[in-house]
């Protein structure tokens, strides 16, 4: 297991250094916002923008360019400075990171308990009208944009302007740390993780309940029953046991995705996040805070896989690496 | 048929027949409103925009001081950032309208009169020479700087500020331009260099001497903030820094506002991208200043893109205001029914302009410009920013309020005389004529280039790109549309002459400040086509034009140099370099409980003025 996890940790270093490479071709080739022109302003002279250009390093060749940045992350932990407001770029990403783990964490813990929780019931009373209104509503959760969504909750329950104004919930804007005030915060997310959670919930409700039609057709099922176990022990210790793989697989990669940046709920909800920070960075072509985003994100996506990989190891004691 | 796929099908029926109920039960008011009200007339007086607003928070700037309560703390909701705090960098005119709360300049603008700059740290008008090549401005006495500088401000402080701009770890924007000329003055940003033409006889007087008679216009620019004055011993060390971190994070005041800083003067108030905590300057001397400050308070939050709901939560809320953000224009006939006194609106200070390429095929040809013009729905492009509610067809190029404007007729321009635009809804028959002339016999174009058209990817613009495309078409043009970001439309397609874009629709230009020579001379003089960052879309270069732009830059009295300009202007128009359209208003919204009072310069509400109920 050690040997295994070791291997992917140094093929994780391979697949930065090659996102990060796609990324910066992306940038380079594909016409996108000069940032000396951006920032050297309106009747700028030439003069003016080749200095800004050479204070940012951009007259270099762009293989020297990539190369000191490469070089600069992994032996340094330095990201470069945002080209628009000349702070850090991994300073601005602790910044955002705390708001984009809360949205994250709730909104996983919030999708868990209704999909998980619909999902079984629905495998268990298969065919009732239960069932069915739950899949009928699960389509409806997960055709229905998130940004649509996040307009219509603001609409229906924001404290301040929604129709039914819900005074406990925060409303667009209103995020605070936890550190700052722990009650805040919550009131300033509950909408969100709601939002965030409904299509996950109606994808994770489905996918469960198919795996657990299957598994609860199998023999060891039947052979459980005839053993004379609780039904309750039957579905939940042996039947969701078996059935849930598939669900942590996409577990794994909706939280290493979010992690990265849930873009559409942060915008929503104005909540500062790595989403807002790197779609404001898209915006203006600010390319050292996109590159450090998009290492970021590849970067949880890649560990939580590994993460799940290892799970399975548990769960599944077929699984050996 | 089986039992469950009958059951579906009467389920989906069912919704169908729900769904066309909704819909033949709405009310579609807003679904027609193409984004403008009903026209009126001008009986009353003012242009429709005017007679639209009156009664709305617009009649606040008259008189803006009056009935303002002191206390209290105003939200403001923005979508994005101010692009500097640095007064001498910043050069957008909402981070101008935050710098004014917190800086005083020599001169500054009065919400309800943006013709002329008013006296602001300056002790008078500034007295340029016949010659124009001295202007001489006094200083008022006792204006103090903040900590942890604590002491009174002198000339050399202003002198300091104009300095530091021409280096490279400030680099602003405008300095070159209007104060170019000054004696001394570097040509290329660099390290820091005292500017012999910016002399200091003593603590409150400022002598710029000048190479050339430019003294108009650098009088005009003082009233912008490179003219804030900077303590050298203080802020030198952060100006070492490349680029400088004087602004952002050290800056001392002298307005009766600053952002929140902690003992040892670092802004802590100033969150990039986030927000801006601005509070009252303890140390401000309130010497002969307009600005009556009633709030206590202003909390500056980025982040609100979605118009509708910021829009909504202000109107909704209590003490909030729009910052940089506008009430989408499809809900200003339904605002100005239900909200007129949180609204207002005041004349952009610029015009909208869908640019041609002159110097090369197709529109090299005046004929084939005149055709264009005269074909082309400007009216139709207007909609998409509101209609006629939101300002007026642009006949020509010096917006509203500013000088040269009635000297060049006013709204109404030439059309008597450039038939070519005499009908802004399109005249497809005046088109084909002019298409003849330029030895077209259809009447429409017949040559086989490809136009390439590069717009703004986000609504308006977007609708407007799309608008061009269309009737370019129908004129028998062929055409490639590209939508960018706003940012890469310009630092990478428009601004550049090299990319060879032939049609730009989302370009305008807004004034630096109150003189005709900030509208045309960087956007139609020839001489100020540059490789990067080009703002002569239209690439014009008559040299007859240009040297009439160089003249009247030389112009010192005020009404000889207004008649310049707009002799300026009528001649740029009969060349039909461009298709402008829209002369646009700029509106903001607050909550009911503000006293909302909209500053004619930043566009923006004036912080200065704003209290609550």
């Amino acid at each position: 297991m050690a040997r295994y996890i070791v291997r992917r940790l140094l093929g994780m270093v391979l697949l930065l250094i090659l996102v990060s490479a796609v990324t910066f071709v992306i940038f380079n080739v594909f016409p996108s916002t000069d940032p000396a022109a951006l920032r050297a302003g309106r009747q700028p002279t030439p003069e003016v923008i080749e200095a800004i250009r050479r204070d940012l390093g951009l007259d270099r060749p762009k293989i020297v360019q990539f190369g000191d940045y490469i070089w600069d992350v992994f032996a340094h932990q330095d990201f470069g400075k945002s080209y628009v407001a000349n702070v850090e770029v991994l300073s601005q990403i602790r910044e955002n990171l705390p708001a984009t783990i809360s949205l994250t964490i709730g909104g996983v813990l919030v999708w868990l308990t209704f999909g998980l929780s619909v999902g079984i019931i629905s495998a268990v009373k298969h065919r009732s009208i239960l069932d069915r209104a739950t899949i009928g509503l699960s389509l409806i959760a997960i055709s229905a944009p998130v940004y649509w969504l996040g307009l219509v909750a603001l609409y229906l329950f924001a404290p301040d302007f929604g129709v039914f104004g819900l005074g406990f919930l925060g409303g667009q804007g209103s995020y605070v740390p936890f550190s700052e005030d722990p009650l805040k915060w919550a009131q300033s997310l509950i909408l969100p993780w709601c939002v965030l959670a409904t299509a996950f919930a109606a994808v994770y409700a489905r996918l469960l309940r198919g795996s657990l039609l299957d598994v609860m057709g199998e023999d060891y099922i039947r052979t459980a029953r005839a053993k004379g176990l609780a039904e309750r022990s039957v579905i939940l210790k042996h039947g969701v046991r078996s059935a849930i793989t598939p669900v942590v697989t996409v577990l794994g990669l909706d939280i290493g995705i979010l992690l990265g940046g849930a873009i559409l709920t942060e915008s929503v909800f104005n909540i500062p996040g790595i989403g807002r920070l790197a779609y404001d960075a898209i915006t203006r072509g600010d390319l050292p805070i996109v590159q450090g985003t998009v290492l970021f994100g590849a970067f949880f996506i890649i560990i939580m896989n590994l993460i799940v990989d290892v799970l399975y190891a548990f769960l599944d004691p077929r699984v050996r690496y | 048929m089986s039992r469950s796929l009958l059951k579906t099908l009467l389920a989906l029926a069912a919704l169908v027949a729900l769904l066309g109920l909704g819909a033949c039960g709405g009310d579609d008011d807003e679904g027609t409103d193409q984004g403008g009200t009903p026209a009126q007339t001008e009986e009353g007086g003012g242009n429709v925009t005017e007679q639209l607003f009156a009664g709305s928070a617009a009649d606040n700037r008259a008189n803006p001081a009056e009935g303002g309560k002191k206390g209290g703390k105003l939200t403001v909701l923005s979508a994005g950032d101010v692009d500097y705090m640095d007064p001498q960098k910043t050069y957008y005119t909402y981070a101008i309208g935050v710098i004014n709360m917190i800086h005083r300049g020599l001169y500054a603008y009065l919400p309800g009169d943006t013709s002329k700059a008013v006296p602001d740290l300056a002790d008078g008008d500034p007295d340029i020479s016949d010659d124009g090549k001295t202007v001489t401005v006094k200083l008022k006495k006792g204006v103090m700087f903040s900590a942890p500088v604590k002491r009174e401000v002198t000339s050399k402080d202003v002198k300091y500020g104009v300095e530091r701009a021409f280096t490279a770890n400030v680099a602003n924007g405008y300095a070159r331009v209007y104060a170019g000329d000054l004696e001394g003055a570097p040509k290329d940003p660099g390290p820091y260099k005292e500017i012999p033409g910016i002399q200091t006889p003593d603590d409150y007087t400022l002598v710029f001497k000048l190479t050339k008679g430019t003294g108009a216009a650098l009088a005009g620019m003082l009233a912008m903030p490179v003219s804030v004055p900077v303590p050298k011993e203080y802020a030198q060390k952060y100006d070492k820094e490349n680029p400088s971190t004087y602004g952002e994070g050290h800056a001392v005041y002298t307005g009766p506002y600053m952002v929140e800083s902690d003992a040892q003067g670092k802004a802590t108030g100033y969150v990039p991208g986030k927000r801006i905590h601005i509070v009252r300057n303890p140390d401000y001397a309130p010497v002969d200043d307009f600005r009556p400050a009633f709030l206590d308070e202003v909390d500056i939050q980025a982040g609100n893109e979605d118009t509708a709901v910021a829009t909504r939560r202000i109107l909704s809320g209590e003490s909030l205001a729009s910052g940089e953000i506008e009430p989408p224009a499809n809900q200003l006939k339904r605002l100005l029914q239900s909200n007129k006194s949180e609204l207002s609106v005041v004349p952009g200070g610029g015009w909208r302009m869908i640019s041609m390429d002159n110097s090369r095929p197709p529109f090299d040809d005046i004929n084939v410009r005149k055709a264009v013009l005269a074909g082309f729905d400007r009216v139709a492009a207007r909609q998409q920013r509101g209609g006629e509610a939101l300002g007026p067809i642009a006949q020509h190029l010096i917006p509203p309020g500013m000088a040269g404007f009635e000297e060049s007729n006013s709204e109404k321009g030439w059309v008597d005389e450039m038939d070519w635009l005499a009908h802004p809804e399109g005249d497809r028959k005046l088109s084909a004529e002019y298409f003849k002339k330029a030895g077209m016999s259809s009447g429409k174009y017949e040559g086989s280039e490809e136009l390439l058209i590069v717009g703004d990817n986000a609504e308006p613009d977007k609708s407007i790109s799309q608008i061009t495309e269309q009737q370019l078409n129908e004129m028998g043009f062929k055409t490639t549309l590209r939508l960018v970001t706003r940012d890469t439309m310009f630092t990478k397609f428009c601004n550049v002459p090299k990319s060879e874009v032939n049609v730009c629709p989302s370009v305008g230009w807004a004034q630096d400040f109150a003189d005709p020579q900030t509208m045309l001379d960087p956007t139609f003089n020839g001489e100020n086509i540059v490789e990067t960052q080009n703002s002569n879309w239209p690439e014009m270069d008559v040299p007859e034009i240009n040297k009439e732009i160089d003249d009247a830059k030389l112009v010192v009295d005020p009404a000889e140099r207004a008649k310049a300009w707009a002799k300026v202007n009528h001649d740029i128009m009969a060349q039909a370099p461009s298709i402008p359209y829209m002369w646009d208003y700029q509106a903001v919204v607050c909550s009911p409980n503000v006293r909302g009072v909209q500053s004619g310069y930043s566009t923006t509400w004036d912080w200065n003025f704003m209290s609550l109920k």
